[in-house]
């Protein structure tokens, strides 16, 4: 008989691997090999300032956004083998520099979770900025880390502007989880059906 | 309970830190072994990519055909413009083709004036597109031919109409093709009819820009652009595309080939170009054999000295 906390536990955790293969699947899919257009009207795209007119959009980094959530609402759900395994995996499949971002990840992650505890009981707008402080500041150190070991990089706007796109599609990832699969923030102090301090 | 909890923390917790910080130094070593050794463990990744990526077709062929249909059902809903389009299209290349007919003709004589013979080595292998890079940052797609089929780094790519790309990372079963709109992709390129050589540089944009044109007044808008072979590591007369002009002045190329359903790709045999090495030796007289210590860098003065 398998203890049911161990089974929920299990369940989650498969319930992101699945995810996640899931986003990377869909990435490697040989769809179209255009860049990826701006989400906006063909007349407003027209009209755009030119240093703008270069780049296309690099839409958010949905792996991050998922597993930066995850961290901040069930971080008892998310091995740290985890976490380190599935962006190596990104790392090798997407030609970045392998380790480095799953390094980046892993330490900004474990940032996360040291506070998540202390944090239960802000309001989500908090939340929300200490993960997008997180996240700017691991874009950041990547991208200092390339400029010191002198391996060619984005340009400073793509990689901007992925890092707001993964902000703003924040809410909508927490919204998402919480209402599809139960995924919520616990509140100070909350047991489990099991009498556990969660 | 709480306390079991509690006490099975205090178990956990220092193993925990053990486990991170063993993690750490792992990825952290990876990464430095990368930058101190790349060609190493590339060719892991490759091998890691060749085993990974092709078990995972069964599941993207079918996806990538419905998408393809979709694609081609929404085309259905403009059917009538679609029409009207082809029919003005077809008008043009009606002239087109007797204009081609007559250029055929005045080449096949002036072959047959020169007895030209062309390379016979210039063949292509052909092969699918398997998957996209998964990144935003990088232009490159996994080709389903490899190391087993021949292929070599830095061997240019084609679809049915024009360049695409050149091989960088072979495996055994699968290759990457570095696109043109790759940032790191750099490729030599003339600029036709004004003859202009200049640098296609991929900025991860659909529309690359030229760069380094020694005088930018002498390209129109709508030139064509073919690539140079400048460098000899890439065959010339390869269709890229044609010259756009952007609201900055600045010149960029619309590639020929079809990236937005880019399936079958060619992938062309090119060899390296012959090089000269030096200045060439004495013919020896007839029946007197050649000074020894002497080179012979180009093979037909050598047999021309033995034999004549």
């Amino acid at each position: 008989m398998v203890d049911p906390r161990t089974a929920s536990r299990l369940a989650f955790q498969s319930l992101f691997l699945f995810l996640v293969l899931l986003i990377l699947f869909l990435r490697l899919l040989p769809l179209s090999m255009l860049p990826d257009p701006w989400p906006l009207p063909a007349a407003m795209v027209a009209h755009m300032p030119d240093w703008l007119y270069p780049l296309s959009w690099p839409g958010p980094d949905f792996l991050l956004c998922l597993t930066i959530v995850w961290v901040l609402r069930r971080p008892d759900f998310m091995p740290v083998l985890v976490v380190a395994a599935v962006f190596l995996l990104e790392d090798l499949l997407t030609m970045r520099p392998p380790g480095l971002w799953a390094l980046i990840v892993l330490i900004g992650t474990e940032f996360l979770r040291k506070r998540e505890n202390a944090t239960r009981d802000l309001p989500f707008a908090w939340e929300w900025l200490m993960a997008a402080a997180v996240m700017g500041g691991m874009v950041l150190v990547y991208r200092f880390t390339h400029a010191l070991f002198i391996i060619p990089q984005v340009t400073f706007g793509p990689a901007a502007l992925q890092l707001l796109a993964t902000v703003a599609v924040y809410p909508l990832v927490a919204l998402a989880l919480q209402v599809a699969f139960g995924l919520r923030r616990a509140a100070p102090g909350e047991i489990d059906v099991f009498g556990q301090r969660l | 309970m709480a306390r079991d909890r509690n006490s099975d923390m205090d178990y956990r917790g220092p193993v925990r830190r053990v486990l991170v910080a063993v993690l750490a130094l792992v990825l952290g070593l990876l990464f430095l072994v990368w930058r101190i050794d790349s060609p190493r463990v590339e060719r892991f990744r490759n091998a890691f990519i060749d085993r990974v990526v092709p078990s995972m077709d069964w599941a993207m062929a079918p996806v990538t055909q419905l998408a393809g249909m979709i694609d081609s059902f929404q085309a259905y809903t403009r059917i009538y413009e679609q029409n009207q389009e082809l029919r003005r299209e077809l008008q043009q290349m009606k002239a087109w083709k007797e204009a081609a007919v007559q250029l055929e003709q005045q080449n096949a004589k002036l072959l047959a004036q020169n007895q030209v013979r062309l390379d016979p080595k210039l063949t292509s292998v052909s092969g699918v597109v398997m998957a996209d890079s998964g990144s935003p940052f990088r232009q490159s797609v996994l080709l389903n031919v490899g190391a087993r089929d021949g292929i070599v780094d830095g061997w240019a790519a084609m679809d049915g109409l024009g360049l695409v790309g050149r091989i960088s990372g072979v495996a055994q079963n699968s290759a990457r093709l570095l696109l043109l709109t790759d940032a790191s992709s750099r490729i030599p390129v003339t600029i036709q009819p004004s003859g202009q050589k200049a640098m296609l540089s991929g900025d991860n944009s659909a529309a690359p820009p030229l760069e380094f044109l020694e005088s930018p007044e002498q390209v129109r808008p709508d030139d064509r652009v073919i690539s140079s072979g400048d460098g000899g590591v890439f065959p010339a007369g390869i269709l890229v595309g044609t010259v756009v002009q952007t609201k900055d002045k600045r010149f960029r190329v619309r590639l020929a080939a079809d990236y937005d359903r880019l399936d079958f790709v060619r992938v062309l045999r090119s060899h390296p170009s012959e090089q000269i090495g030096g200045a060439g030796a004495l013919i020896a007289p007839p029946g007197q054999p050649p000074e020894r210590g002497l080179t012979y860098q180009l093979p037909q003065a050598a047999e021309g000295g033995g034999d004549g």
